[in-house]
């Protein structure tokens, strides 16, 4: 199987591609691959895919898009270059299943089926800005909720009073990101639960400056290495994949998606851009799990109101069957909102994501909101709402048939609702000392959760 | 058919070739506009710009992608620099020009690949620095290239702090008034554009590209 450091080698000498041509050829080739393969929404607008022929389909794209294009390396600004063979072997090679952390808080990481029933993989929380004050109580309200098997960190700008800001701060605000999480989860009484580092940013030392088994990151953590959008990698982020691969910790790829509209194209273009970021993830990082999905720039870059696209929810389910019957990948989809945080348009959100989870075989990751706010991030509740819709979605035994019919009717009660953004601090809305929510919240999650059961689910 | 028909059906074939990114049928209709002695000017104004108008609505409502809008913005710079060439020199105005990019330390490009391709099928000059970018990076291309706008985008909250040094560098050697500073991202709020002393900020692609021309006097205030 092709190594790390084969990949490394390559970023150097491939051939050289300025990005805007790059960037162009992308949408040129996804266009051509959309129509050799036919990757094109079905007429009768359903939700979830039926057919196992264009979920193979989008995977040969992908594969034949890696072999033809390759994968572009921003450092350099050369292509790396791959051969069938090589994807192949790489995909089987991938691992189905991975344990994190470790003594009594070990959990195993796993691929899914469609529509299975067993217990699904949860990461609750963070990849959201916090302030110093804040952060150690999120992580442990969060590490604080059963089904968590990992978590992700945090980003925040000033540490031990000082702005973050130059490498040297960086390094340090790197490594007192890891020592809170592990303070957090300590407190939370789950000492071994696995971590996952947010990188500070994206510098290489930065990104390994808090490896270290006593206060930092072990071996049984892990970090976000991320493919960037329009499949481009970068030779820092391969810098940090060579090390933590040798130190033994997981590896994510927190961007196994596809933009529809961006340079990638339409829908055909972004499902087939979804899995080749997948992929490329573990090619060039050994990403060994990722959370993705197929969705609209457009809607994500100025909507005012809730998009509720089905043609997207379907590309989402074409993606995961794709990489579900032809890898062992260990995928998890995000039940983030646009709305939020604290408001009932938020936990509608969540739950129109929540419902597809299991049915598509795939594990729950929900962290922020859409965008990004200081201490305005999702609470403990939202996290564990998400697990609850997923979760009685297996109870209730719904399949793709019965779950699309649940879909449509959450999109529904969603459709014209503007985005909604009522606080502007979790402690607005959730007491994060006691680790309850705030009347106001609880009564909006009592009442979605009463208008989820009026459409047919249960809830025990 | 009447002169003031035959133009309109000009501008209007220019106007379609943008929207339909014909950089080749573009510059025929500019050509045959300037050789029915149409006055350039209007054509910019009515063809070109009310196509850029269309192609953004277009865009918020997912009917084109950023692809289009490059090729848009090819067919428009295509046509204009035909219909320049027919004006006389004292009637040139040269084209406003942005320098953008991802500030240092920060890889993602998404949001600032959207706001960038806004500016270029708006009739901006656009410099795309790409990600990853040092100040001083942005302050050369800036004065090299004489642009009245630097837009900055950052997704990071710990590399906010390098739009500030952005700011401070122009200040320290004096050019800060010569440049128009805005700002945008996802951990870009107003209040933190007014605290680093930015000119201007917008949520999304199409509130910065109307404060940017709102801060260079060229659109609504």
């Amino acid at each position: 199987m092709l190594s790390l450091l084969d990949i490394a080698q390559r970023t150097q000498k491939g051939p050289k591609v300025e990005v805007n041509d790059w960037n162009m050829g992308l949408f040129h080739k996804m266009n051509e691959l959309t129509k050799r393969y036919q990757l094109y929404y079905p007429k009768d607008n359903p939700i979830f895919n039926f057919d196992d022929g264009i979920a193979d389909r989008a995977f040969q794209a992908a594969v034949d898009f890696l072999v033809e294009k390759g994968i572009y390396c921003l450092t350099t600004g050369r292509v790396i270059q791959i051969t069938r063979e090589e994807v192949l072997d790489l995909v089987k090679g991938m691992p189905k299943q991975y344990a994190v952390g470790e003594g009594k808080d070990v959990r195993i990481l796993k691929q899914r089926r469609l529509e299975e029933k067993e217990e699904l993989n949860h990461c609750p929380g963070h990849h959201a800005p916090f302030t110093e004050e804040l952060a150690p109580l999120a992580v442990k309200t969060f590490a604080q909720i059963p089904s968590c098997d990992y978590l992700e960190g945090f980003n925040f700008p000033v540490v031990d009073g000082r702005e973050i800001f130059g490498m040297p701060m960086e390094l340090y605000a790197g490594k007192r990101e890891a020592s809170w999480l592990r303070q957090g989860v300590t407190k939370a009484g789950r000492p071994g639960l696995a971590v996952a580092y947010y990188p500070i940013n994206t510098r290489a030392a930065v990104m390994l400056a808090p490896i270290a088994r006593e206060f930092g990151l072990r071996p049984s953590d892990g970090i976000l290495l991320s493919v960037l959008p329009e499949v481009k990698v970068e030779q820092d982020y391969i810098t940090a994949a060579i090390v933590w691969e040798e130190y033994g910790g997981f590896k994510l790829n927190g961007n196994g998606s596809g933009l529809v509209g961006g340079f990638c194209g339409d829908l055909g273009g972004a499902l087939i851009e979804a899995l080749v970021e997948v992929l490329t993830g573990w090619i060039v990082y050994r990403d060994m799990a990722c959370w993705g999905s197929v969705r609209a720039v457009a809607a994500y870059a100025s909507a005012k109101e809730i998009p509720v696209m089905s043609a997207e929810v379907w590309a989402t389910s074409v993606y995961s069957q794709a990489l579900n019957r032809n890898t062992n990948y260990i995928l998890f989809i995000g039940a983030g909102s646009l709305s939020g945080p604290g408001c009932e348009t938020q936990l509608l959100e969540v739950a129109y994501k929540a419902v597809t989870i299991p049915i598509n075989g795939a594990n729950v990751h929900i962290t922020r909101q859409g965008r990004a706010r200081m201490n305005a991030s999702i609470s403990p509740l939202d996290a564990e709402w998400a697990f609850e819709v997923a979760t009685a979605v297996m109870n209730n035994n719904l399949d793709r048939h019965s779950a699309g019919e649940l879909v449509r009717k959450i999109g529904e009660l969603l459709k014209g609702r503007a985005r909604e953004a009522p606080y502007h601090s979790i402690n607005e809305f959730y007491d994060m000392v006691r680790n309850k929510p705030l009347p106001a919240f609880e009564k909006a999650y009592l009442d979605v959760k009463e208008q989820i059961s009026r459409l047919g689910l249960t809830f025990s | 058919m009447a002169v003031e028909e035959q133009i309109t059906e000009v501008l209007e074939e220019l106007k379609e070739a943008i929207l339909h990114y014909d950089t080749e049928e573009a510059k025929q209709a500019a050509r045959d506009i300037v050789d029915r002695k149409v006055d350039p000017r209007i054509a910019i104004n009515e063809a070109v710009l009310s196509a850029s108008t269309v192609l953004h609505q277009r865009f918020e409502r997912g009917e084109c992608f950023i692809p289009h809008l490059v090729m848009a913005g090819d067919a428009m710079e295509a046509a204009s620099e035909i219909l320049e060439s027919a004006l006389p020199k004292e009637h040139i105005t040269s084209k406003k020009t942005v320098v953008i990019g991802t500030v240092e330390a920060d890889l993602h490009s998404v949001g600032k690949n959207i706001v960038a391709m806004f500016f270029r099928s708006g009739g901006y000059e656009v410099h795309d620095l790409g990600v990853n970018v040092k100040a001083s990076s942005f302050i050369s291309k800036a004065t090299d290239t004489n642009a009245d706008i630097i837009a900055l985008s950052s997704l990071l909250t710990t590399t906010r702090p390098y739009m500030r040094e952005v700011i401070e560098e122009l200040e320290s050697v004096g050019l800060r008034d010569k440049f128009k500073v805005i700002v945008g991202g996802g951990p870009i709020t107003r209040e933190w554009a007014e605290e680093i002393g930015a000119d201007g900020y917008g949520t999304d692609a199409y509130e910065g590209i109307e404060v940017a021309g709102h801060l260079i006097g060229i659109g609504p205030s």
